[in-house]
């Protein structure tokens, strides 16, 4: 009889193997979980991975260098869907914020390498391939792992989370960091983290990525007004997001030429 | 006969690796252990921005031992700035610390190191027949998730902890909670140890020099003289005697010390500081019959056993004498200065560099792991190894060498990318 289970991959170019333990930090349920799936390949936790097919492949991290680059696009080559886990794959996190320091702050770290382990830009996956489904988060939240698979396994497409962090933010009691002054990316950030940084006393950097219908200018102003200046501005909102937020620059320059800002309609 | 084996990537380790092997007429001609991840740049990234940003940038160098990079960065500022946290907050690092290293030992120990000796290609494949010792590696990851997630906010990168104290002190009956579940747990610590006491372990000794930090109150977590059994150093000389080269063909540095390899981690911690381990984790210690000083890698499994016994009844300790108060975060003076953090994290000892300006601007950084610190000691010591097996075959040579490697609990994530040479 041919094995009916979803054929599902895990893998992890370069990153600091964080989305990959939120796997397994399903403690309650993972050993079920599995048991849900054909788990073909997981090269952290398993000795033996086999790559031809899969159903489904999460790819933690992003590309940094040419290794990384032939690894996702044999996987995708060899998958139906592919998974976006976490902030690297999905917007390029803290290691893509390379491309918006000055090249003095890192060049001494730079060296000759082999040709293989070339450095690349650093870049999310979809800069280079298709993905079909994203799972953000600097960590992704443990819970919308084990959500996503459950629901594919019986057919079911995940949709995203796209209220801003805001929305959980207040449902769960916090006093407003902007208010507390604090530099606060709430707003702007999609939620579905249940704002779990803004429950811990600690503003939000924006790892999970802009919402579609962010008002970027009313952010920045709103920062400007609490006495944060350009550049702090700019490397924080970069920090997690940078490049998913080509409109940054446009609105910064807008907001200094004294633009009125606009209110979203 | 001539044999070249290559490992491209070494499965059931934190990050990628890859291992070149040759052998000639029963001699190792080649051994050269190299990480194979992207570089990130870490102490790059870090250039330029604020003293108060470091922790929450450098956390992602690593998601096993983010708790660890989020305390050693925030210790190295300041230390930088002259400014000691309270009691409180220093409690409470330990305990963050701690947490996290239960959960990284047990997450090591039975999934990625359980299944060389039992002859399984993975944990979840042994689920079938040892489900209750998995359980117990669940239970253990599980509680040190949940005193993460309690002192910390979040289980992988931490957000309370901050430059100056603590941004949401937990609540007593959280506390509370925590040592309940500690008591509760403990007999899962005592199976750990007991199970991995009853493996069998290949006889090696490493010729090595263990390092980790030492003081005179208690088995070292945040504080003390990075020391051996032969040498002893405060964490401000560590540029004196830690030095730093870079291997052509990887994208790792390699550290030593007098030209001496040297390892750390739960052995090192273990030979230097076993007469500050709490009761009972000094009756496991007596029941797994380890002589120490040990200086056989492979015994670092049963060592990581024991701290976890440790950790429990020290985090149990915490929680029964910590009266919490509420505290704010202490707004510190801003100050030029030069700092270092060095503290023991699962792997080893971590050490956090920052210099800052007066406008709290850090204007340069140096980071070096525990793992770039033990990968000479590994690649020395598989050369020595295999050497006994070099007229066997590829398989049981490369089952022998991962049980090696796997055994000093490798973060190649985190052994990449830092380094210091010219820009060619």
């Amino acid at each position: 009889m041919p094995n009916q289970k979803l054929k599902l991959g895990f893998y992890g170019i370069t990153g600091c193997a964080g989305c990959l333990l939120s796997v397994i930090f399903n403690e309650d349920e993972i050993l079920d979980l599995v048991q849900l799936v054909d788990l073909k390949a997981f090269p952290f936790i398993k000795e033996v991975n086999i790559d031809d097919e899969f159903d489904y492949v999460f790819m933690e991290g992003l590309v940094a260098d040419k290794e990384d680059l032939e690894t996702l696009q044999k996987l995708r080559k060899n998958c139906k869907y592919l998974v976006s886990l976490g902030a690297c794959a999905c917007t390029g996190c803290v290691p893509a914020y390379r491309q918006f320091t000055l090249k003095e702050n890192y060049e001494h770290l730079l060296y000759k390498k082999l040709q293989n382990v070339e450095d690349l830009q650093p870049t999310p996956i979809d800069a280079h391939v298709k993905v079909d489904f994203y799972i953000p988060g600097c960590p992704p939240d443990k819970r919308e792992i084990v959500t996503f698979i459950k629901n594919v396994v019986v057919g079911k497409m995940p949709k995203p989370y796209e209220s801003p962090v805001c929305v959980e933010c207040r449902k769960n009691g916090n006093q407003c960091l902007l208010d507390l002054g604090k530099p606060c990316l709430g707003p702007i950030t999609a939620g579905g983290c249940n704002s779990v940084c803004t429950n811990g006393g600690f503003e939000c950097w924006g790892c999970r990525g802009p919402t579609k219908d962010m008002n970027l200018e009313l952010m920045i102003r709103i920062l400007k007004d609490k006495g944060f200046d350009n550049k702090f501005i700019q490397d924080r909102m970069r920090t997690f997001v940078g490049l998913k937020l080509p409109m940054l620059e446009k609105a910064m320059l807008n907001l200094n030429n004294g633009k009125k800002f606009s209110v979203h309609a | 006969m001539t044999k070249s084996i290559t490992l491209n990537h070494i499965t059931k380790i934190e990050g990628h690796a890859k291992l070149e092997l040759g052998i000639d007429k029963g001699k190792v001609t080649k051994c050269e252990l190299s990480a194979v991840e992207g570089s990130r740049y870490f102490e790059g990234l870090v250039r330029g921005r604020r003293f108060n940003e470091a922790h929450e940038i450098t956390s992602r160098i690593c998601g096993i031992c983010s708790c660890a990079h989020v305390i050693a960065a925030i210790s190295a500022v300041e230390d930088a700035m002259h400014y000691t946290p309270s009691e409180q907050t220093k409690q409470l690092r330990i305990l963050l610390t701690l947490g996290e290293r239960i959960r990284s030992h047990a997450t090591h120990l039975y999934f990625l190191s359980l299944p060389d000796y039992l002859g399984y290609e993975s944990a979840l494949a042994m689920a079938s027949k040892y489900r209750p010792q998995l359980q117990n590696a669940l239970n253990l990851m599980k509680l040190g998730n949940n005193i993460i997630k309690t002192i910390g906010g979040r289980d992988l990168h931490p957000v309370s902890a901050t430059v100056g104290g603590w941004l949401k002190i937990p609540k007593k009956q959280d506390f509370e909670s925590i040592k309940k579940q500690l008591f509760t747990i403990k007999k899962d610590a005592i199976k750990t140890c007991k199970l991995f006491f009853s493996l069998k372990y290949p006889r090696f000794e490493s010729k090595t020099e263990c390092f980790s930090l030492a003081n005179n109150n208690g088995y070292a977590v945040l504080d003390g003289k990075f020391a051996s059994e032969n040498a002893s150093f405060d964490k401000s000389q560590y540029l004196e005697f830690v030095k730093e080269y870079h291997e052509p063909r990887s994208t790792a540095n390699f550290v030593v010390k007098g030209d001496h390899r040297y390892m750390v981690g739960a052995l090192s911690r273990l030979n230097n500081n076993y007469k500050f381990l709490s009761k009972d984790a000094k009756k496991m210690l007596k029941l797994s019959k380890l002589k120490l000083p040990s200086k056989n890698p492979y015994h670092n499994n049963m060592a990581q056993a024991i701290e976890i016994v440790h950790c429990i009844d020290n985090a149990i300790n915490i929680c029964e004498n910590l009266d919490l108060r509420n505290e704010s975060v202490e707004n510190i003076q801003l100050r030029a200065g030069h700092g270092v953090g060095a503290i023991e994290v699962p792997r080893g000892t971590l050490w956090h560099d920052y210099t800052i300006n007066d406008s709290g601007v850090i204007t340069n950084a140096n980071i070096i792991t525990p793992t770039a610190q033990n990968l000479l000691n590994i690649q020395e010591d598989i050369k020595e190894f295999i050497a006994r097996f070099a007229n066997k075959n590829k398989d049981k040579i490369v089952s022998n060498v991962e049980k090696l490697i796997r055994s000093y609990d490798p973060c190649f994530s985190c052994s990449a990318h830092f380094l210091e040479v010219k820009w060619v």
